[in-house]
């Protein structure tokens, strides 16, 4: 594809231009004073510009992206306008990623730790010399604490599904991955609910709650697009949140909620639904299962009560409640994502399940919705038996709703530093870093102290791979060719993708599967890797052979799989083949069966802290030049009266205590957050001297909290952090 | 004509006139074509678009004007820095002036020049000058112009040529972009009278011919730089005798 | 003939960045400048759930009375008549800033490496539009906030929005400069264009020099207009100096070479 472009670049002398003649002609103004001319047209200058499809990686979102390649360079990144599932838009983030590809920042060889963890002095290995030493260690490691004792973390990257099946195949049950710190609680309290893990058919939606979610800020797609959407079509927006968010912003009504009172809002919305009989009668028989004992259970969460318990008056709550259920069944609460928030957060999300399913949304346009068929199959691999391995997963039996394939990071991290049940001495992280992510960072690296042997394949020296021993140096999502992955969202699209190199793998750098391969043969396995990246994309797409040339013709493909009243005659996946409001699986456990308000945790002089994230923020990926230029420093939000009652001033730089750290931040005066709440954005305070626009600068959310666990799912809880600010001395 | 010719520029002067005299015409109309501003136009926006036309874009016509300017004052800092006597005394010369002498000379003329001599003569004067040196003092007076503009002149456009290229404050470059046009305004307002003087008006014609050939013809100097021509016939009857 | 214009709902703006990002990377725009923004109300708490944020795109609005025009002397900045788009000729600029000073929306810097105005020019030189493709801010935008084309097509979107809908502008208090973005229905804030202030450079140059100049010339030329009537039509009777010495040729009393 051709393409001509330049600037009107500063003296080009004499460069004779037909256009700036037609310039020199004259014209007479638009108005009296206004000279006009003739612009040149954009000369051919830099060569030709081609465009290639491909799929953002700067978060978990995956948004079809075109990117424009000019002299082997991304030069830019655009919006697929073909992809649904992003809306045919690219947030700041997807924007910036050419400054992650060509970050100076990026690791280049594969290096070998010299000197004490942490201390930065590496030799430069060859990636044989690499894959050498890392089989080594592996066997060694397998031979003395059984191959359980290499825990795998395989981040969620496209070719993260190749460690999976490394890990698998080496005889490793211990794999663990940022979910753990994210939406496990979601997931298990609408897998407990409605034996699905739903999407929220936001664009038809009349009306939304939205509490614990930010999707306008923390951009998700095709969410964030459809809720404005839907805004435009009449939609009410409710949000509880206690910090005045930029969904707060747009929002019909915002209610700045105390913090971890949730629950008590969406019980006493239960309470007035089911208590002035608001729901549907016929969907309540056909599909509820537990409403009477849920009618007793809610019977003493009236709106007066959760208003004592949220700040939220008493005749909000009720008209709300009398508003969504006037709306339903296009109606819903936000299911949200990152829900790792309270060590009751399973049971605050069945709360919000439990509403849903009051509404009579499940399966409807406008509600929440079932996973559709995509068609992308898994290819089948066997799985070798190791008679010396212990029965399960190290953090087995640790939390009574523990996803199996997820694990606990957490917990796992707990076994590690106890060795109990069993030892693990080693870890093989890709493209995740938890140094920087999950709660309680000292205990993290107390857990390093643990293993002998950590590699890390990164694209960058993330806090994670400055504490590893083996560094292998991973193309960016640009550069390499990915296997083929299903997305979803909404009614939007159950869709498939995959990546193709846009431009050649720099420095050193090797993706995911051939490291696999390399390592596979060097451990005895050389056949699960025995494949090139088309053969393995057209076991992938074996049951929709027309989806490879959808790919490659508009980089993404469709299945027009039913998207409403999937189960329509079909039994839910729950124990009662219907949805649990009253969960019988919870009753036999010993847990409450039904969602049971506990207030939270106070103490006198102490701030609750919560965090979160911007439009800008890309996870471990913060280290970029051009997004961190909207927030060069994460500052403590706290509310001005709270400050000036503690003696503080405005941006002064102080002391944030917790259980397990002090940190130094300045404070943000911010009116709009609760008054015993402070609130600080994650990805700042780096340890690692290579991500060097975060290294020491603000605070590391990692560093200050404190690691509660969700005790149901065994998700990190991270709102559960209480702390006190004091002025800074000396 | 067999009139004794008196020996007034070197070929070196002649040069550095003529060359002067060019690229002040040159970098006049290019710099009142880099002028395009409904504001502005100091003749008309036709001008700067003939210019710019001409030249193939505003871009090539700066680009040759600021070259040009460059040029101009590279050759007199070269003539500077390689005749430094010669022009230590054409400054001495052009800068000193003797009040009473100069001015009544430079009143005298003013008005012989406007009302002609019969006029001059109705007011009671006597059509005498005040004896004159090298130069008289219109053109002292027009010399010390175009000294002291020229500075300015290169000096603004110095700072405005190295604006986009180093200065990273763009207040020298607006004010000298004024302060450039202003002086040149005022140096074109005296460089009319020169040119008519030289070119145009019959008394000067054997200077303007000595711009050419070096000499003037002895009666002239006489009468018009009667205190120079005696200078030189001093030293010559020294010489002789 | 174009007049390519920006229509803008900013009441669908969640203030995501994306715009200045997909703008910066477009147009190599550096570190700590911006060709275009978002700007926002200050939410006023005391509404309680009603508190509320507008937030506002903007960008260079592409006047009709672009004051950037006026002040700028050697239409180194300038509107293209054929796209209505005020863009700036770098290599003609000398980077005296006049320019960014004399626009009341911010929507220039001047670049600190090139050291030459830099603005939107709705992606123009990055060849976007040559390639049919919409501003580069335009194109990512989540919401579709901003609407971009051509008020000359009747057909164009931006030209259906401004027929379909109630639109304002946001202009300086002094100076109505009539740009060409156009928000849809109330946008806010509505009042953080200032006076458009002249830089002191360029107002003397137009007010005073200019006049001044004009007349020491005209003045000149007059008196040499005058010399030269007076010579061609009253001429004086021929100097008796002169005469004499060319009747009689005189005597030579001084040698010199040649």
């Amino acid at each position: 594809m051709d393409e001509t472009t330049k600037t009107l670049s500063r003296r080009n002398f004499l460069r004779a231009s037909a256009a700036a003649m037609t310039a020199a002609a004259g014209v007479p103004a638009l108005t009296g004073l206004v000279s006009t001319g003739h612009a040149a047209a954009p000369a051919l200058q830099a060569g030709p510009i081609t465009d290639h499809y491909t799929a953002c990686d700067m978060c978990f979102n995956r948004c079809g992206m075109i990117a424009r390649v000019q002299n082997g360079r991304v030069i830019k990144l655009d919006p697929n306008p073909k992809f649904l599932k992003s809306r045919g838009m690219l947030c700041a983030r997807g924007n910036a990623a050419t400054a992650h590809i060509y970050d100076p920042d990026r690791l280049k060889h594969p290096l070998l730790r010299k000197g004490a963890r942490g201390e930065g002095k590496w030799q430069r290995l060859s990636w044989d010399q690499a894959l050498d030493h890392t089989a080594e260690q592996f066997e060694r490691i397998a031979e003395k604490y059984t191959r359980c004792g290499v825990m795998f973390s395989p981040g969620s990257d496209m070719q993260s599904q190749f460690l999976i099946r490394f890990a698998e195949v080496f005889g490793s049950y211990n794999i663990t991955s940022h979910e753990t710190l994210c939406l496990l609680s979601n997931a298990r309290a609408y897998l407990d609910t409605f034996g699905e893990t739903p999407y929220p058919d936001v664009l038809y939606t009349k009306y939304i709650i939205i509490a614990g979610a930010n999707p306008f800020e923390a951009i998700i797609t095709p969410d964030t697009i459809d809720l404005m959407e839907a805004r435009k079509n009449g939609c009410k927006i409710v949000v509880l949140d206690p910090r005045y968010t930029k969904t707060a912003a747009m929002a019909d009504e915002w209610f700045s909620i105390r913090p971890h009172t949730d629950m008590a809002f969406f019980l006493a919305l239960a309470h007035v639904i089911i208590h002035e009989g608001l729901y549907d009668r016929q969907f309540a028989d056909e599909m509820l299962f537990g409403l009477e004992e849920l009618r007793a259970h809610v019977r003493e969460y009236s709106p007066e009560w959760a208003a004592g318990e949220t700040g939220i008056p008493a005749e909000d709550i009720r008209r709300i409640a009398r508003e969504i259920a006037a709306a339903a069944p296009t109606a819903m609460v936000y299911t949200g994502r990152r829900t790792s928030d309270y060590e009751d957060s399973s049971q605050i999300r069945r709360s919000m399940a439990i509403v849903n399913a009051l509404l009579a949304n499940w399966d409807r346009p406008g509600g929440i919705l079932a996973s559709r068929e995509v068609g992308v199959r898994a290819p089948y691999f066997d799985i070798p038996w190791y008679d010396d391995n212990p029965d399960d997963r190290i953090d087995h039996g640790m939390a009574p709703g523990l996803i199996h394939h997820e694990g606990s990071f957490k917990l796992m991290r707990d076994a590690i530093i106890k060795e109990e049940p069993y030892p693990i001495r080693g870890w093989f992280t890709f493209k995740t870093n938890f140094m920087q992510t999950a709660a309680n960072r000292k205990k993290t690296i107390e857990m390093l102290d643990h293993l002998d042997f950590i590699v890390n394949a990164d694209i960058a020296m993330t806090d994670t791979a400055w504490y590893s021993d083996l560094l292998l140096p991973s193309p960016s999502f640009l550069e390499r060719n990915d296997p083929v992955s299903a997305l979803q969202g909404s009614s939007a699209c159950a869709c498939a993708i995959w990546r193709d190199a846009v431009v050649p793998a720099m420095y050193e750098s090797r993706d995911m599967r051939w490291i696999c391969t390399e390592l596979s043969k060097r451990l005895g396995f050389p056949e699960t890797f025995d494949f090139t990246i088309d053969q393995y994309r057209e076991w992938q797409l074996a049951s929709i052979p027309e989806a490879a040339q959808a790919i490659k013709e508009d980089g993404v493909y469709y299945n027009p799989s039913k998207v409403y009243g999937i189960y329509f005659d079909v039994p839910l996946k729950t124990q009662a083949q219907k949805i649990e409001l009253y969960n019988q699986r919870y009753a036999n456990m010993g847990l409450d069966p039904m969602p049971t308000y506990k207030p939270p945790r106070r103490e006198e002089g102490k701030l609750r802290l919560v965090v979160g994230r911007t439009a800008f923020f890309t996870h471990s990926n913060t280290n970029n030049a051009l997004l961190i230029e909207f927030e060069e420093e994460n500052t403590l939000w706290i509310h001005p009266k709270t400050a000036t009652r503690m003696g503080f001033g405005d941006g002064e730089r102080v002391f944030v205590t917790s259980g397990v750290a002090q940190v130094e931040l300045a404070l943000k005066f911010f009116e709009g957050i609760e008054k015993d709440t402070v609130y600080m954005a994650t990805g700042f305070g780096a340890l690692s001297p290579g991500q060097r626009l975060v290294h020491n600068r603000g605070a590391s959310i990692a560093e200050v909290l404190e690691d509660h666990v969700d005790h149901i799912s065994g998700n990190m809880a991270m709102h559960e952090t209480l702390v006190t600010v004091s002025r800074k001395v000396g | 004509m067999s009139e004794k010719l008196i020996h007034r520029h070197d070929k070196l002067s002649i040069f550095i006139h003529w060359f002067n005299a060019f690229c002040w015409i040159a970098l006049l109309l290019t710099g009142l074509g880099l002028i395009k501003n409904d504001q502005l136009n100091p003749l008309g926006a036709w001008w700067p678009n003939l210019m710019r036309a001409l030249f193939g874009g505003g871009e090539n016509l700066l680009a040759v004007h600021q070259y040009l300017g460059l040029i101009w004052a590279g050759v007199f800092v070269l003539y500077v820095l390689l005749k430094p006597r010669e022009t230590w005394l054409f400054l001495k010369e052009v800068f000193t002036v003797s009040p009473s002498r100069d001015m009544t000379w430079f009143m005298k003329m003013n008005l012989k020049m406007t009302m002609g001599k019969k006029g001059f003569q109705r007011f009671g004067m006597t059509p005498d000058m005040p004896p004159q040196g090298f130069y008289n003092f219109g053109q002292k007076l027009f010399a010390q112009a175009t000294v002291l503009g020229g500075i300015v002149i290169v000096v603004t456009g110095v700072i405005m040529f190295l604006s986009p290229i180093m200065l990273d404050n763009p207040d020298p470059a607006a004010w000298s972009r004024t302060i450039h046009y202003l002086t040149v305004g005022l140096v074109t307002a005296g460089m009319l009278v020169h040119i008519y003087m030289a070119a145009i008006s019959k008394e000067e014609k054997p200077a303007f011919k000595s711009m050419f050939t070096g000499t003037v013809p002895e009666h002239y100097a006489k009468h018009h730089h009667q205190l120079w021509y005696e200078e030189v016939a001093g030293e010559e009857r020294k010489v002789e005798g | 003939m174009k007049k390519y214009a920006m229509v803008v709902d900013s009441s669908v703006c969640i203030d995501c960045k994306g715009c200045m990002v997909s703008c910066k990377v477009q147009n190599n725009v550096p570190k700590g400048y911006w060709r275009n923004w978002i700007k926002h109300t200050t939410p006023d708490f005391s509404l309680g759930k009603l508190t509320r944020t507008h937030f506002q795109p903007g960008g260079c609005m592409q006047c009709d009375v672009p004051t950037c025009v006026t002040a700028c002397p050697s239409g180194a900045t300038f509107k293209d008549r054929e796209t209505g788009i005020v863009h700036v000729n770098e290599s003609l600029c000398i980077g005296c800033g006049n320019c960014v000073r004399a626009c009341p929306y911010g929507a220039r810097y001047r670049h600190p490496e090139k050291r030459v105005p830099d603005k939107c020019d709705f992606c123009f030189s990055s060849g976007r539009l040559a390639r049919g493709l919409v501003p580069a801010c335009v194109d990512t935008c989540p919401t579709k906030a901003r609407v971009f084309g051509d008020l000359n097509d009747p057909d164009s979107e931006v030209s259906r929005l401004l027929r379909e809908k109630t639109t304002v502008r946001v202009t300086s208090k002094n100076i109505d400069t009539q740009p060409n973005l156009y928000y849809i229905a109330a946008t806010e804030p509505a009042d953080w264009p200032g006076d458009v202030e002249y830089p002191q450079a360029y107002s003397v140059m137009a007010s005073l020099v200019n006049p001044l100049v004009t007349v020491a010339v005209g003045l000149s030329a007059l008196g040499v207009a005058g010399m030269w009537a007076k010579q061609a039509f009253a001429p004086d009777p021929p100097d008796p100096e002169d005469d004499e010495h060319e009747a009689n040729p005189p005597e030579s009393t001084v040698s010199k070479q040649d």
